[in-house]
């Protein structure tokens, strides 16, 4: 299992009207894998991650999930893709006429088809794995945006994913609950889950990431290793990006 | 694909201009070449069916006669006359004026019955009897002006009030020298303009004029003095055109009335019921009308609310939906109900879509107004579902929900809450636009009001009283809307 990738992205290109977001995407997620994609911002990152679950279709290329072409798809496919291929927004985007457990329960009883109970059950764990137990009755407007973060994880987790995708959960936190979201996605990825994080925590990247990818104007410019992304980055551009990340 | 679509659209509004046509058009062939069988229905039936208006004492009224409400008048006892003579019963359709008329030509009525001046102009579009009572021509004026207006000649340049689409209209515009005529729907208005001094003077029937002075003490009445043709000045029956062998019975029932004088004796008994009326104006007294008007605007209201939010919702999801065609026919609905009169509508339910179908006037009503309110709400929802953050859509999405739970289950609900305001606005408009119906005889509030104006003879208290009633059952409605929208706000 292990040799076979995941997901491998061959051209991948996409445009908004005349505007190309992505020129030409190569990549491949192993299972197991964390990819940390970095880059300044207009790159594509989170556009490039949209294409992985086909929230985006795209315009050239292809994204091919255990070998078979995502564009290709019939509702029925695209729904298991879904299901296995959990995506954790920026804006958490969870639903606020449903009290958490709500949030949680849903798409297990109506995709998976599970019992009242049984996704109750999960949903309970779930929260207490995230810590968060003693929120499962309450609405998401009262919580605070680590906590709400936290529940769109464990909402993600609820469909038993093989892999998720991270679209800068960080991102519209206040600092100092950053923190406790990133610890959650530490303890997911040493549980061996399958992740690909667009961010702009280099700390997360460098510590639990397999390979940082950096990407600018529409193209993977470079792909390496954390350690050696952030001591002796080869391109330029990535040169350039990383010293300004690292002196501000 | 911008013009693709559009292309959709136009062909679908084609589609339903040439349909609004080919509608249009029917009926004159059915008259032209359909056998004469207009005796032979009514005598298979077993019932005639009478379309008039109840607010023309003595012609026509309303009164409450052991607790229930009753048309009766000259017209009534006639036609009762008729009815007996053909073997067959009497049913009355009460509706407004201007509705009678084209009730007999759309099938609903087999006779139009309210006081009718057969004019030429109306010989064109329906068949008449003979005359069967022929009143003569008046004015009422206020008392204080009788010695102002003594005859026709004093009201030259003067301000002459008559009901629209009337002989009496026609006559004040071509035979008063520059008089400016003031057209009302109905006579119980033109009185009140008069007593309010808008209007010098109102032409009206004679028997009409004299139950007015009877009954009002602020009246008079002076004979009009117009040179007028017989054959076009008295009231006749109207039937659909090619309805000769129910005309040639109808007249015989005449002829013999005629003979007998028997038209002394209607004039009398509806004198009769007009004085048990006028012995208690007090609105008290009419509570029960008030009741079933409040009954009946509640009825059409609260199946009009329900079928519109459904019909809104189902609108709004085919304007989302993939299909053109969909969209299409979604888009053009509602520009089309929007861009017409609710009051065209109602009349289209009911006359229009009754040559295919005999609808009831309740069952038109409620279907007009739940077609009209449906447009409205979607555009509601429509705003609502656009309102919900485009990022729930794609968390939902991204869980592998369908669409269809997609939107049950997240977008709808959000929808709702931020549309509850607007929605409520509907459905207090809707309380307030459902009046509409009473053009068809629907006995709504604003019906039941003008039963009651023409009954007691008092023009502004029963408005007073309706006004109070709607805004009674409007705040009511609003509290209540209010009391969910809290509800809401303390869910999320």
């Amino acid at each position: 299992m292990q040799d076979k990738p995941l997901v491998e992205v061959k051209k991948l290109q996409k445009n908004y009207g005349d505007t190309e977001v992505l020129k030409e995407i190569d990549g491949t997620v192993m299972p197991g894998q964390v990819i940390c994609v970095i880059g300044p911002s207009g790159s594509g990152k989170s556009t490039f991650l949209r294409c992985l679950n086909m929230l985006e279709t795209p315009t050239a290329g292809q994204v091919l999930f255990e070998g078979k072409d995502t564009q290709k798809f019939s509702e029925e496919e695209l729904t298991t893709l879904r299901e296995r291929m959990g995506m954790v927004f920026q804006s958490f985007n969870l639903f606020p006429n449903l009290t958490v457990l709500d949030n949680l329960k849903l798409a297990p009883i109506r995709v998976k088809k599970m019992s009242d109970k049984d996704a109750e059950e999960k949903a309970m764990g779930l929260l207490k794995r995230v810590g968060l137990e003693e929120k499962a009755n309450v609405y998401p407007n009262s919580l605070s945006g680590g906590q709400a973060q936290r529940v769109a994880i464990a909402r993600a987790l609820a469909m038993d994913p093989e892999m998720l995708l991270f679209d800068e959960p960080t991102s519209a936190l206040d600092p100092e609950m950053v923190g406790e979201v990133l610890a959650v996605m530490k303890e997911l990825a040493e549980d061996g889950m399958t992740m690909v994080v667009v961010t702009h925590e280099m700390g997360f990247a460098r510590e639990v990431a397999n390979e940082v990818w950096f990407m600018a104007d529409g193209y993977i410019l470079e792909k390496n290793k954390p350690n050696e992304m952030f001591e002796h980055p080869q391109n330029p551009r990535t040169k350039d990006f990383i010293s300004k990340i690292i002196n501000s | 694909m911008k013009v693709k679509g559009r292309n959709v659209l136009l062909t679908i509004m084609t589609l339903c201009l040439s349909l609004l046509f080919l509608f249009t058009v029917q009926p004159a062939h059915h008259t032209a070449y359909a056998a004469d069988d207009s005796l032979q229905k009514i005598k298979d039936r077993g019932s005639i069916i009478m379309a008039t208006s109840p607010d023309y004492p003595p012609y026509e009224f309303q009164v409450s006669k052991n607790g229930k409400s009753q048309v009766v008048g000259m017209d009534v006892d006639i036609m009762r006359q008729v009815a007996k003579d053909l073997g067959v019963k009497l049913v009355i359709k009460s509706m407004s004026y201007d509705s009678v008329l084209v009730a007999v030509e759309t099938g609903k009525a087999d006779v139009a019955m309210s006081g009718i001046n057969p004019t030429a102009k109306r010989r064109q579009s329906v068949d008449f009897s003979k005359i069967y009572y022929n009143g003569g021509q008046s004015f009422l004026i206020n008392k204080t002006d009788v010695g102002k207006y003594k005859n026709k000649a004093a009201l030259a340049h003067k301000k002459i009030g008559a009901q629209t689409g009337t002989l009496q209209y026609n006559l004040a515009k071509t035979k008063i020298p520059g008089a400016t005529v003031k057209g009302m729907d109905k006579n119980t208005d033109l009185v009140l303009a008069l007593k309010t001094h808008k209007i010098d003077a109102l032409g009206i029937e004679t028997p009409s004029a004299e139950a007015y002075v009877k009954n009002d003490h602020d009246l008079a009445m002076i004979k009009s003095g117009y040179k007028l043709n017989k054959n076009e000045t008295g009231s006749a029956m109207a039937f659909k055109k090619g309805s000769g062998t129910l005309a040639a019975a109808v007249n015989k029932s005449i002829d013999k009335i005629k003979a007998k004088h028997l038209t002394t004796q209607y004039l009398a008994n509806a004198g009769k019921y007009m004085k048990v009326n006028t012995n208690n104006t007090s609105m008290v007294h009419y509570w029960t009308y008030f009741a079933k008007g409040i009954e009946y605007t509640l009825l059409i209201s609260a199946i009009s609310v329900i079928f519109g939010v459904l019909l809104g919702t189902i609108l709004a999801l085919m304007r989302f939906s993939k299909s053109k065609v969909l969209k299409a026919i979604s888009v053009a609905y509602v520009e089309f109900v929007r861009g017409t009169p609710l009051m065209v509508q109602v009349m289209f339910v009911y006359f229009g879509v009754g040559i295919i179908v005999n609808l009831p006037a309740l069952l038109s009503g409620i279907i007009a107004v739940s077609l009209n309110s449906g447009a409205y709400v979607e555009e509601i929802i429509r705003g609502g579902i656009n309102s919900v953050d485009k990022g729930q859509t794609e968390a939902s999405a991204s869980l592998g929900l369908a669409k269809g739970d997609t939107m049950r289950f997240i977008i709808l609900p959000q929808a709702l809450k931020n549309i509850w305001p607007a929605l409520g606005n509907e459905f207090v408009s809707l309380v307030k636009e459902s009046s509409i119906v009473s053009i068809i005889g629907v006995t709504d509030l604003i019906y039941q009001l003008n039963i009651v104006r023409a009954d007691t003879y008092r023009g502004v208290m029963p408005v007073f009283v309706a006004m109070c009633i709607y805004f009674v059952m409007t705040f009511i409605l609003t509290r209540i809307l209010n009391y969910f929208e809290g509800r809401m706000k303390h869910a999320r």
